[in-house]
């Protein structure tokens, strides 16, 4: 038991005396969320757009249509900008906005006069997302408009008097537009019919870019980490210090085991500061920071075991590295380490998500966001643990084998 | 005491060590001399228990070490060929791991490393990463880590390859001094000198074989005091066999078509009839090594080579 600790101390004075070697490990993946938080923010992983509108009628029904795309959701999606037609026609052309919407002079009396129309919109090619939404948002607002017309057209147009109305018509409308909106509930509001819609969200549909992009970022430290620290057995065997623990009366096992807590606590801090970092620079939403520690901690020592069978099973150190490399990245680019599950193709995320990495992912990303419960999350650890037991076995089998000699 | 019975191990069609027995005391120094590729590391890695054999026994100070193997290395200490210490780390952080690995406890560790770093000279850099040692200050702590426990058998394997000349004197003084207390020291080494001034017995190997063993004075008693003569040059090797058959008393060791070695009695009396009787077999001498009898001209005497690096 004492050999345990004495073996955990040398593994940490190690690092303590060359730290850049495990740093280096850590530098893609902190390249990689240092850049995507630059370019992403905090905020919600939606893409946003810019819609230029060149309002020439500049009248009260201008101005409610484009209200309606300054509320939400559109309004997350698009910041609206008021523009002169020939500056908007300029920009639109640079690919400078997401779409160019003309509103001509007129349209408020055409509205209100129930006499056709024409909007104008331009939109820009090199996006395909933005200036769809654009254009079904702003169907979907004349067809609006058009029902809106046909049922209180009378209504409406009594304000179409070139100047304020007075007190007395205002009342008067509003009176006039009570009753017909009471006569049309029956029709609105069938009381003997009611619709519940329920709306299946996609669970990283609402997920901020933190919450979707660190912690793949956080997995991919893990892995090349485990995979860093799976071969320093093979600069252990180089050395000749394996060999000559083999000679001493401590138990291989110990040994195994003090690596594997020397690697558990490496993760352990590295839960630690990441998650600590993380929810206070980036925003990640961290639900148990206690249970996100652990689990790092778990699936991060069983990467490292899985990772360490693979180095101990080659022939040579040049071949440990290939094959840790063969599949560490691989699996951090297919298990949702590189890029997150949600930028996937469908296909090809349902299967990272079988990936050992690509599970503990998923594991990790309900934890964060508190959608897990205890019982879920003790059986995950326990198939984690069994997982890890059988392949320190294999490693220890491995290790006394002659993978010394 | 160190004993190995008709020891074997192959690997698989390679048979690296083949029937070797041997029986070392305690305070004595027991070495096995041979080429690089004769099987000493195989037979040390057999006593160490990094390596089952395949045949035969082995006991460590009455342990044998397959079957006792924890109880053979407690009492086991082994200096490998390759400097075996974690670089990143200081001397005194190396000797804390392996005299822990050993089972050692504070405060008796700690007393024990201040010795053992005194020993090999090394108590001025103890907390220096090993990193920034020379070779033969890593050759030292090397052997300090391997003796950290005061074990009762110790083996070392070539344990000067590399080193410095004053390192080595420093070296095999406490080798010497390892002895002296009553430890039984098995001593591989391809380096003649080295063998002969250390070892009180030495077994010579060659292909996994001991086909020498006594003490000194024993294996020189084998030359039967000859000369040992290597001629250079042009030889037809038969002919010049031939030739050199009418002279009494000499022994042809190795014969090809450019070096001739020969043992024999008074050599340098003998000169003038040995050339003689080349020139008219049609061989040229272009170059004459005399040697008095060795561990060298007896290693070439037993196997018709030299001791090569």
């Amino acid at each position: 038991m004492r050999f345990l600790w004495i073996s955990v101390r040398k593994d940490w004075s190690r690092v303590r005396r060359d730290p850049f070697s495990l740093a280096t490990s850590l530098a893609i993946p902190l390249i990689l969320a240092v850049m995507m938080s630059l370019v992403f923010g905090r905020g919600q992983a939606v893409p946003q757009g810019r819609l230029l509108v060149a309002d020439e009628d500049d009248s009260v029904s201008s101005n409610l249509l484009l209200g309606a795309f300054t509320r939400d959701p559109l309004g997350k999606m698009l910041l609206v900008e008021k523009v002169a037609q020939a500056d908007g026609r300029a920009r639109i052309n640079r690919g400078d906005g997401s779409a160019l919407l003309i509103i001509p002079a007129g349209f408020q009396e055409a509205f209100l006069r129930n006499r056709p129309f024409q909007l104008q919109l331009f939109t820009n090619p090199a996006q395909r997302i933005l200036p769809q939404i654009v254009q079904q948002s702003l169907s979907i607002m004349v067809d609006g408009a058009f029902y809106v017309q046909h049922v209180a057209g009378d209504q409406l147009r009594a304000f179409d008097t070139g100047h304020a109305p007075p007190d007395e018509l205002i009342a008067s409308v509003s009176v006039s537009i009570n009753h017909l909106v009471t006569s049309l509930r029956r029709y609105l509001r069938p009381p003997a019919m009611d619709l519940e819609t329920e709306v299946v969200a996609d669970p990283g549909e609402s997920r901020s870019f933190a919450a979707t992009f660190l912690p793949s970022m956080i997995f991919m430290g893990l892995l090349f980490i485990a995979n860093s620290m799976a071969l320093d057995i093979w600069k252990e065997r180089l050395m000749g210090t394996l060999r000559r623990l083999a000679v001493t009366p401590a138990p291989l096992g110990t040994f195994l085991a003090a690596r594997l807590i020397f690697v558990a606590t490496v993760f352990a801090l590295m839960a630690l500061v990441g998650l600590a970092a993380a929810r206070g620079l980036a925003g990640l939403p961290v639900a148990s920071m206690t249970a996100a520690v652990m689990w790092l901690t778990f699936s991060g020592s069983a990467l490292f075991l899985m990772v360490l069978v693979v180095a101990l099973a080659a022939a040579t150190a040049r071949a440990a590295s290939v094959m840790g490399n063969l599949i560490v990245f691989p699996l951090a680019m297919i298990g949702g380490c590189f890029f997150p599950f949600e930028w996937m193709p469908a296909w090809m995320a349902r299967i990272g998500r079988l990936t050992p990495n690509g599970w503990a992912i998923t594991q990790f990303q309900a934890i964060l966001s508190g959608e897990i419960d205890a019982r879920k999350l003790a059986v995950a650890v326990a198939g984690l643990t069994a997982v890890s037991a059988v392949m320190f076995i294999v490693a220890l089998r491995r290790l006394r084998s002659g993978f010394m000699v | 005491m160190n004993e190995v019975a008709q020891l074997r191990k192959s690997f698989g069609e390679l048979t690296a060590v083949d029937g070797v027995s041997f029986t070392a005391a305690r305070g004595e120094i027991f070495g096995l001399l041979g080429p690089n590729g004769a099987g000493k590391t195989t037979i040390i890695g057999c006593i160490s228990g990094l390596l089952t054999p395949s045949s035969g026994h082995v006991r460590v100070d009455g342990h044998d070490a397959v079957r006792h193997g924890p109880a053979a290395r407690r009492v086991l200490g082994v200096v490998p060929q390759e400097i075996s210490l974690y670089e990143d780390l200081s001397a005194v952080e190396n000797l804390a791991y392996w005299g822990g690995a050993q089972g050692m406890r504070q405060p008796a560790l700690g007393e024990r490393m201040r010795t053992v770093l005194e020993l090999t000279g090394l108590e001025d850099r103890t907390r220096e990463p090993v990193k920034r040692f020379s070779g033969g200050m890593k050759r030292r702590l090397n052997f300090a880590c391997g003796i950290i426990h005061q074990p009762k058998v110790l083996l070392l394997d070539e344990p000067t390859v590399g080193v410095d000349p004053q390192s080595r004197v420093r070296l095999l003084e406490l080798v010497r001094a390892q002895a002296r207390d009553g430890d039984c020291v098995l001593y591989t080494t391809h380096y003649m000198e080295e063998a002969g001034s250390l070892c009180d017995r030495l077994a010579i190997v060659d292909h996994g074989r001991i086909i020498a063993a006594g003490t000194l004075a024993e294996l020189r008693a084998m030359l039967a005091e000859r000369d040992l003569l290597r001629l250079s040059g042009s030889f037809q090797a038969e002919a010049a066999k031939a030739a050199l058959a009418h002279i009494d008393g000499i022994e042809v060791l190795q014969a090809d078509a450019e070096l001739l070695i020969l043992a024999l009695p008074e050599a340098s009396r003998r000169l003038p009839a040995i050339f003689a009787a080349l020139a008219a077999a049609g061989s040229e001498v272009r170059g004459t090594t005399l040697t008095q009898p060795s561990l060298e001209s007896l290693f070439i005497k037993l196997t018709g080579k030299e001791l090569r690096e």
